[in-house]
Formats: C-alpha cells, structure tokens, sequence
C-alpha cells in the first residue's frame, strides 16, 4: 500500500500573530506591521514585535548561539511539538529537517570590526555558532530528543519548503514515519538590509510603508524583506490516525529544481520552474485544473512576478486557480518563507477564507485571477511555490484535510 | 571588586539561570549543569571581564586526577604535588577535593574566586 504523509501538528510566529485566531483577525481586520526601520529610511521592513525565545523553550543557555532567525526556528519547532502532543519519547526515531539561511547581522556581530580585524576580548568562545546553519537544527534536537534521519536545507528563499519536501519523500519512502519540519529566518539587520539593497532587489521608494509591497502589480519596486518562523510535524498516515492525531492537511506531491542559468534572476524562459512545479502534480497525481490556490512567491520584484506570470499562464491555461501572495502580507522571510507561507495557507484553508493580495491595483497580468478581495472560500487542492536566488526552485502540493 | 558577585552575574548571565541561590559553594557542574562549553565560555569571559590570562586547565581544574595519579606514579606527596600545580588553591581546599571526588567533578565557584583574585595580583 503506497504510504501517505500527513501534517499532524503545525506553529508559526509571524507579524501577523503567533496562532490561527490572531492570524485570521490580522487577515480579516487587515491588520499588517510594515514601517521603515530606525536605521534606514529609504526600505521598508516587517518585523515580528515581542518575540521572546524563553516564552517557549524556557531558560535557555544555547540562546547565546542562536541568532535571530535561528531563534524563530527553534521557538517555532518547539510550539510544533507542543502542538503534537508528543512526548521525548515519541520522537527518538523522527526526523529533522531544517531550513536556514546566513546570518548577514554582520556589524551586529562585530560591532568594532576595522581592516578585517574581529577578534576583541568579548568575543564568545564558539561565536562560530551564531554562523554555523546548523546550529538551529542542534538546539532543537537538544531540547526535543530527535535522533533521526535529518537534514539543514541552505538554498536560499526556497529553504523552508524543500526541507518540508525532503521530510515529505523520507516518510513517504519509509525511511522514517515522523518528522520535524521548518525553518525561521531574519534578515532585517543592517547587514541584511544592505546585502539585498546593493543587490538592487528591495522596495526603495517614499509611500506609505503598508503599500511598498505589492506583488504583481504593474508598479512594484521590489520585495520588503520580513522575519518569523514556521514548524509542522509529518507523520505516516496509518500511524498518525493510530495515535489519534488531529490532521491538518495531507502532503501530496513535492518538486524542486535548478535554473543552472544566473546567479540572482530566474531564468527568462520559466523552464526550470516548470519543471518543480510541474514534478509535485505529478507526483500529487493531479492535473493543473485540480488546483484550486496558487500560494505564489510573490515577491514584488520586476524579474520574479513576471516569471512567475508566465509560469501560471504556461501552466495553468484555461484552468483559474485564485492566486494569493502572502508576502504582501508578512514581507519576504528569506529562507523561512516558505514554511511560513505553507502554515498561513493551511491556516486560510481551515477558515475557509482567502486573503487579497495587497496594494494590487492595477495587476501586471489581466488574465489571470489575482485575488483582488479577500473573501469567504472553501478550497481543497494547494499549491506552495517558491524560488530562491540561485536558481532554486520548489514547490508543494498540500490537500485539505477533510479529504484526507 | 567583589570578584563573587561580578561571578556570580557573569554565571548568571552565561546559564541563563535566575533566583538560584548561588553561593561560593555552588558546584559548577554538578548543581548548575554547565557542560565543556559553558566552561569555555566562562573562561574567555573571566579573561575579559577581569583582565587576566585564564588558562582552562588551571581555572576549572581540569587535570585534578591526572596530577593526583601523577604525584602517586611518582612517590610523591600528593597535597604537595597539587599544590604546586595549583597556587591559589589552599591546603584544606585540596584536601576537601580528595576526599569528595569520587563523587563527581568539584569544582566551585570559590575555586574561581581563588583563581581570580590569584592571578589578579599578578596583573
């Protein structure tokens, strides 16, 4: 019998609150945090406001290696778990699969560096730490007990997501029959916020902060980078009903893919993100017109939202799916956001509702059916898209859980 | 300085650990659960924050046993022999470790004010 795979438990911290109630209210009362931060007032950012790690691990001494965006994740795994009702014990055996991305808080960090100079006396021992990509995965296998098969996903924006994926195929192939899956990122440092200045891919201009992003439409400037972090617990199916979990939604198909063409831009042609989009309907066993929401990845930059027109026009012709970007939402959480896009849409899903995509007045693409008015909706089929400078491209097919 | 309870705060801080009641008897590894890194850390911080060369193997008497087997190997008295090897540890101090540490590590928070206030003098 072909094993399936299940999410049994799922968290996320976000700016738009940290649990379903709060997120639907934000959704529903459009209720977002975008400002310009107090060190540049050229961008604009989305920051999640009081996140305290200790609120869910407790004391907690590796806090001193885990910076922000590792914070996120190990807070959100933690949640997840609680989430579960697992105990250490259930979790010996599972799995771990983390994505994470660079801490860039470089002046943060060396606050006095001068002609490549960073040692100073109050330099922690192991700051290596606060720089390694696995140090998350390490602290949240520390306090959980997972010993399993486990994995850090570096690849960029589509980190989260294909760390979700690649936990999808090992319970699916039976390697493992439970495990931990997400990702938290940060990169509203300065150092963050003047790597993907200089890469000319921000929202740089003098509206107002809660109209700078704005996905698809035809006077978008770029992505405004945010921040937070989401977890979820995969299980077998078979084994998930035996211990009478609760079940979100059912991971059907999964794709990922490279451009192998330039280092930042996608490649003009839509090919390779095609294929990963493409690769999780085949593997979901659906056809385009089985979709019913397309969770972009919607940054708001010219190259992505163009593509990614192209793509659904290529892929979803005569089909409609609504389309959403929740990025215009929560901002652009670099490697987390697909995990947290993934938790948003299971959230909707739930409620039934779909939310507008923001500040889209005048949409870079007629024909298709950009969610112009959040509504009431039921939907079955979703699917999650992301891409991710480096030519890394995923995508993920997640269905209601109901139909389950 | 009151060099315990700018320890005191710095283990405080290091352990994320508040309302402990943390005395010049606490046990570092045994009542407060510090691990090889923590240690690590404390060493570079008391370096740091007291402006004194640490050096990890006398700080947090890392080689207690080894030097205890030593003197034996070697026919010599081992309260001397540590001693030696141990300055700013007093004879009683000493001889309290040899009688408990069959029990696990004994390392205190006033062998580090030992070793501070020892070394501070050499600055």
């Amino acid at each position: 019998m072909k094993r399936r795979v299940v999410i049994t438990a799922m968290s996320i911290l976000s700016s738009l609150g940290h649990d379903h109630g709060e997120i639907v209210r934000s959704f529903k009362e459009r209720k977002v945090s975008f400002e310009r931060p107090a060190f540049d007032d050229e961008v604009v950012t989305s920051s999640v406001r009081e996140f305290n790690i200790r609120d869910y691990t407790g004391p907690l001494k590796e806090g001193r290696y885990l910076n922000r965006g590792s914070q996120f994740a190990v807070a959100s795994a933690i949640a997840a778990i609680k989430d579960s009702g697992c105990k250490k014990d259930d979790l010996v055996e599972a799995g771990l699969f983390v994505g994470a991305g660079p801490n860039l808080n470089i002046g943060g960090e060396f606050p006095d560096v001068r002609g490549g100079e960073i040692d100073r006396e109050d330099l922690q021992a192991l700051w290596i730490l606060r720089f390694l990509p696995n140090t998350a995965a390490s602290v949240i296998a520390k306090l959980s007990g997972i010993h399993g098969e486990n994995l850090t996903v570096c690849t960029a924006c589509s980190a989260s997501l294909q760390a979700i994926g690649e936990a999808f195929r090992k319970i699916k192939t039976g390697y493992l029959d439970r495990a931990l899956a997400g990702g938290g990122d940060s990169r509203l440092s300065p150092g963050g916020i003047l790597a993907y200045k200089k890469a000319s891919t921000l929202y740089k201009g003098d509206s107002e902060p809660d109209k700078a992003s704005r996905p698809f439409d035809c006077s978008r400037k770029g992505f405004v980078p945010g921040e937070g972090g989401a977890f979820f617990l995969l299980e077998e199916f078979e084994k998930a009903k035996e211990r009478g979990a609760q079940i979100y939604g059912e991971i059907c198909g999964y794709g990922s893919s490279m451009d192998a063409c330039t280092m930042t831009a996608p490649e003009s042609t839509g090919k390779w993100r095609r294929l990963a989009v493409l690769s999780a309907l085949q593997e979901a066993e659906m056809s385009p017109s089985q979709i019913d929401v397309i969770s972009t990845h919607g940054t708001g930059t010219l190259l992505n939202d163009e593509g990614e027109a192209n793509l659904i026009d290529n892929i979803y012709i005569g089909c409609q799916p609504q389309v959403i970007a929740l990025k215009s939402w929560i901002g652009h959480a670099a490697s987390a956001c697909g995990a947290m896009e993934l938790a948003l849409s299971l959230i909707c899903m739930q409620e039934n509702y779909v939310p507008e995509i923001r500040n889209l007045k005048d949409p870079c693409r007629g024909e298709i059916k950009f969610l112009r008015d959040g509504r009431t909706l039921p939907f079955r089929n979703c699917v999650i898209e992301n891409f991710g400078f480096g030519g890394q491209n995923g995508a993920l097919i997640v269905r209601r859980a109901e139909d389950v | 300085m009151d060099v315990f309870a700018e320890l005191k705060k710095i283990i405080e801080e290091l352990m994320d650990i508040k309302d402990r009641n943390i005395t010049p008897e606490t046990l570092l590894i045994q009542d407060l659960g510090a691990e090889s890194i923590d240690l690590l850390e404390l060493a570079v911080t008391i370096n740091s924050r007291f402006k004194i060369a640490v050096r990890d193997d006398e700080i947090f008497l890392t080689r207690f046993r080894l030097y205890s087997a030593e003197a034996k190997q070697q026919g010599e008295d081992t309260m001397h022999y540590i001693a030696g090897k141990y300055p700013f540890l007093a004879k009683d101090r000493i001889a309290d470790i040899m009688a408990h540490i069959k029990e696990g590590p004994q390392l205190k928070i006033k062998d580090l004010i030992s070793y501070v206030t020892y070394r501070s003098q050499w600055v």
